[in-house]
């Protein structure tokens, strides 16, 4: 409780003095709030009042129009003329208060010592919104606490299975996640000395050719996703020449070339017309990545970063699976995570076709989400960034066999 | 002020003068200035109109390979200047079903003001990805896929897709709305080709 002693309540009487409201500014806000309904209330009954008493002058006048009486609707007039200047009277002093305790205007929306309660606000059509009071006021305040605990719970319980998908009792084999990689090549050695996003994205680039590659401060990804080209929208390959020529302005700022190399947070991956990834580090600057989200090139928009989640199912199964793979990648090795990472991410360009290892089809209808999928579960345990590097563009017959996909049916974590 | 001369029709005999005259007259005079200028106009053009694009209005013309985009104010503009007339319009119509990442769309096409089915069409949409190239393996195994599951129903016949070729109609890679157009043309002129060889088998 912010107060200790409560200055004593005094009844909305109308007529009172202006100093009640300023009485009622140092209220608990709960008590403004109910005096405030209460005023409400009061103003609505006036108007009632003066409504009836228009009426009675109205049929006062009527009534004089006719010939046969004479004093009685004089009498009757002078009567409602002083009532109604009373009620008119009254109603305005309430709304003066109404005023002063911020009901009528948006003034204490920004009280910090609301409690998170607002003032009824009347709004221009007459409507009084004073919803999420009546709930605590009637007593509901411990039913909603017993939903916002539902609620909480569910969402941890998401968010655990996102991030710790190792605490599922269905995953046997902790013990493997800390297998690390065959003895370390020349290749392994070379990619100890990337010291900054930078260097891990000129290397990465120089294995996977087709990849375009960005980074960008954490508050700079909002403009960029934002400004994505959505495809449904026809104008997209016209909006989308405007706006490689306009981001590549804007993007030189945010290039790996000129991002202050301590800034870097989030790295963008594009493969063109198959896929773009979002990989996060944390903290700036450093090479620990700490989410990864997959979407269709086509996407756009505010709900398009790491820890978001695609609109179509195929990006969204890869996501999840990319989660386990970065939990997996950051076990074994801190120097060499975010190089596996994004070589791992790579190895997806082949998704719409390269067919599944196991059952040669690109296809399959996944049973648990009744969905036709292609393979979209990619190995990661065995994946070595000396492994892919070692792969050459001469060998063409190792190419082929090194990077394997499964569906999620046949999908075993073994392999 | 040049000089001028003005004309009235005699109709013969028995006969009167009509709009059916009006309009050949007119014929004449244009087949006149076409033989003039002897550049060979297409005589007719294939125009769609699709729910997704409800401000467009496609033009498509198979034989030189072309496609216009325009809006959909055209036709009022066409109607006015009655510089083409609608010899044949069909309209595609059916439902729309979601499976995961596809769409599918199965519609009949009927001639429009008629109940006549003249053919029945589907529309397979994979959501994901919008490069025609990129998507050829996806769409085939789910053609392939799609085609298993109904020839369990022995049905008397089977689903054709024909690939036009966008490069010759100047499109890129990218998939759009004048792609689909393209590709609803050649259906069209597919099916107003087998009526006539039904008409002219069953004549």
């Amino acid at each position: 409780m912010q107060q200790s002693t409560l200055p004593p309540h005094m009844a909305a009487v109308p007529g009172a003095s202006a100093a009640e409201s300023n009485d009622s500014n140092g209220d608990a806000p709960p008590k403004q709030v109910a005096m405030a309904l209460e005023r409400l209330g009061q103003a609505s009954r006036l108007i009632a009042d003066i409504r009836l008493g228009a009426d009675r002058l109205l049929e006062a006048l009527f009534v004089a129009a006719q010939p046969q009486h004479s004093s009685k609707p004089l009498h009757l007039i002078r009567k409602e003329e002083d009532s109604m200047r009373q009620h008119l009277q009254d109603l305005r002093s309430v709304g003066r208060q109404l005023e002063d305790s911020g009901v009528l205007n948006d003034s204490l929306r920004s009280r910090s010592n609301s409690w998170g309660l607002h003032m009824p606000l009347v709004c221009p059509d007459g409507a009084v919104v004073a919803y999420a009071w009546k709930r605590q006021l009637a007593g509901q305040a411990g039913a909603s606490a017993v939903d916002r605990t539902r609620l909480a719970l569910k969402a941890f319980n998401d968010q655990k299975r996102r991030f710790f998908p190792h605490l599922d009792t269905n995953c046997g084999g902790e013990g493997a996640t800390k297998k690390l990689c065959g003895p370390p090549s020349t290749d392994l050695e070379e990619t100890c000395e990337l010291k900054t996003v930078s260097e891990v994205l000129t290397h990465l680039k120089k294995e996977v050719p087709n990849v375009i590659t960005f980074s960008y401060q954490r508050l700079d990804w909002l403009k960029r996703a934002t400004s994505l080209p959505s495809s449904t929208s026809e104008n997209s390959i016209e909006l989308s020449k405007e706006n490689t020529f306009q981001s590549t302005t804007t993007l030189r700022q945010g290039s790996s070339d000129d991002v202050i190399p301590d800034k870097v947070a989030i790295i963008e991956l594009l493969i063109p017309s198959v896929f773009r990834a979002i990989v996060s580090v944390s903290p700036a600057g450093s090479l620990d990545p700490d989410a990864v989200a997959f979407f269709s090139p086509d996407e756009g928009g505010s709900y398009v970063h790491a820890r978001g989640f695609s609109v179509h199912h195929v990006f969204r199964h890869i996501t999840e699976h990319a989660a386990m793979a970065l939990q997996h990648f950051t076990g074994v090795g801190t120097e060499t995570a975010l190089l596996s990472l994004l070589l791992w991410v790579c190895s997806y360009q082949t998704l719409f076709s390269k067919v599944c290892n196991k059952c040669s089809r690109l296809l399959s209808m996944d049973k648990e989400s009744a969905m036709l999928l292609p393979p979209v579960n990619r190995p990661y345990r065995n994946f070595c960034a000396g492994k892919f590097l070692s792969k050459s563009v001469s060998k063409e017959d190792q190419s082929v066999d090194s990077t394997q996909g499964f569906h999620i049916g046949c999908f075993s974590e073994e392999a | 002020m040049p000089i001028k001369w003005v004309l009235h029709w005699q109709p013969n005999a028995g006969t009167t003068a009509n709009s059916q005259i009006v309009s050949e007259v007119s014929q004449c005079v244009e087949s006149i200035n076409e033989q003039a200028n002897a550049v060979e106009f297409p005589r007719d053009f294939l125009g769609i109109s699709l729910q997704e694009q409800p401000n467009k209005y496609y033009f498509v013309i198979r034989g030189q390979r072309m496609i216009l985009e325009a809006e959909s104010s055209i036709q009022t503009i066409m109607e006015k200047l009655q510089s083409y007339k609608t010899r044949v319009a069909l309209n595609f119509e059916g439902f729309q079903y979601q499976l995961g990442d596809f769409q599918l769309r199965v519609g009949k096409v009927v001639p429009i003001h008629s109940e006549n089915l003249r053919g029945i069409v589907m529309e397979m949409e994979y959501l994901p990805i919008s490069s025609w190239e990129k998507s050829h393996q996806i769409m085939g195994e789910f053609f392939d896929i799609w085609q298993e599951a109904l020839g369990k129903r022995s049905l008397p016949g089977h689903f054709v897709h024909i690939e036009p070729i966008f490069s010759e109609f100047g499109l890129s890679d990218q998939y759009t709305s004048q792609h689909t157009a393209v590709q609803y043309a050649s259906i069209m002129a597919q099916m107003i080709a087998t009526a006539q060889s039904a008409q002219a088998v069953r004549n």
